[in-house]
């Protein structure tokens, strides 16, 4: 009876065991999957084929789908209110130099970027604190710049939100679209 | 030269041949990911600006869930330590068998090679790690796995440079775990300063321990 019970705790040692492994590694795969986009635009595969330029910055940002939704202007993406451009986390943007954004210059380093969405008008916000989740713990006191540009609507609907760059005169613009909207801001360097 | 190319043919034949033979996979059940599948190629189709990857990039943080802990004020100083990776999935296939091979390097995930952020500096088998970015890579073995933590960043995962080679240590491998479809990289806390870096896929555990 004595060897019954321990072989029974034993048994109850290991499937808890196991299950507690299990637990720790369903890491699952997320509904909104992260993404990096670099500028220039693909420099970890220009750097493969040996480019000589140096990376400027980067956006680390989740990608919720569309999925069939109304977004912008309903519970999802509220007007007027900081929203993380992403999901999850906050979107980080890394700057590996010194930049300027409506003409503030920024330090090189590792920020949030947040966007407030209006119907015609998008402010982004580059802010100090980094690390963290949503826009939950948004403190406007660590600001570093803000920006707001009309929105361009798209004819056809970007599933996933994206943010890209595109090269400019002085530098390049941050691009970032979901559904049928789109907006821009230039940043220098 | 007739004779040549009808060889050439043969062998060329033979070769797509091998290939296509190598690359099946078996099915298994997974319909699941058959539909991640149809959603991504969808959505390759229907995004203009940059389609989503079938290997979706994930980040880990040490302490674990760090962000939930600043969200709930639990945690005041920052973090430590971040790992940026993508994740394949094994869709059928064995990790040994069928695609990564003991002694050749391995960039420990797919795409862009993995990024370690190392905040504060940490301490890996008596050796300092100083704050900064890091590329990992590993030459996994049959008992435990080489981790290389390497200075070249920013850069796609298949060109790795030894000679960038900032430290490489030995971490210990268990198998016959429970199985893990997507490669997975997370950190765990032990008692003290203490913690690990984990990776595992299919049935293989690798665990690299730190002082921070």
């Amino acid at each position: 009876m004595k060897i019954m019970k321990k072989i029974i705790l034993l048994a109850a040692t290991i499937f808890l065991g196991s299950q507690i492994l299990l637990a720790q590694f369903s890491v699952p795969v997320d509904k909104s999957p992260l993404d990096v986009s670099y500028y220039p635009v693909n420099y970890p595969s220009m750097k493969l084929r040996g480019t000589k330029e140096v990376p400027v910055m980067r956006v680390l940002y989740s990608r919720p789908y569309k999925n069939g939704r109304e977004l912008f202007g309903t519970n999802i993406v509220p007007y007027d209110k900081v929203w993380r451009l992403g999901a999850n986390e906050a979107t980080e943007i890394d700057f590996f130099t010194d930049v300027t954004v409506n003409g503030k210059k920024i330090d090189k380093g590792r920020y949030t970027l947040y966007c407030i969405p209006q119907e015609n008008e998008w402010t982004f916000i580059i802010n100090r604190e980094t690390d963290i989740w949503g826009s939950f713990k948004y403190d406007e006191s660590k600001d570093v710049v803000r920006v707001s540009v009309p929105v361009k609507e798209v004819k056809e609907p970007i599933e996933s939100l994206t943010i890209t760059f595109e090269k400019t005169a002085s530098g390049a613009n941050l691009l970032a679209g979901w559904d049928k909207k789109t907006a821009s801001f230039p940043i220098n360097f | 030269m007739k004779l040549h190319k009808r060889w050439f043919l043969f062998l060329l034949i033979c070769i797509t041949a091998c290939n296509s033979n190598t690359v099946e996979t078996p099915a298994i059940d997974t319909t699941k990911l058959l539909k991640t599948h149809e959603i991504i190629n969808n959505l390759q189709e229907t995004n203009p600006l940059a389609t989503l990857d079938i290997s979706p990039m994930d980040m880990s943080y040490f302490p674990p869930n760090y962000q939930q802990m600043r969200m709930s004020d639990t945690i005041k100083e920052g973090p430590v330590l971040r790992v940026i990776y993508s994740r394949p999935h094994l869709q059928g296939r064995k990790l040994f068998q069928d695609f990564l091979k003991y002694g050749q390097p391995w960039r420990l995930g797919a795409n862009e090679s993995t990024e370690l952020d190392v905040f504060e500096p940490i301490i890996v088998q008596g050796r300092k790690l100083p704050k900064g970015r890091y590329t990992l890579y590993c030459i996994p073995k049959e008992d435990e796995w080489i981790i290389a933590i390497n200075s070249n960043v920013d850069v796609w995962g298949l060109k790795i440079d030894s000679t960038k080679d900032v430290m490489r240590v030995k971490a210990p491998v268990s198998r016959n775990n429970p199985a893990i479809e997507y490669f997975t990289i997370v950190f765990e806390k032990a008692d003290g300063r203490n913690g690990s870096l984990v990776m595992g896929w299919q049935d293989i555990i690798a665990r690299l321990a730190f002082k921070y």
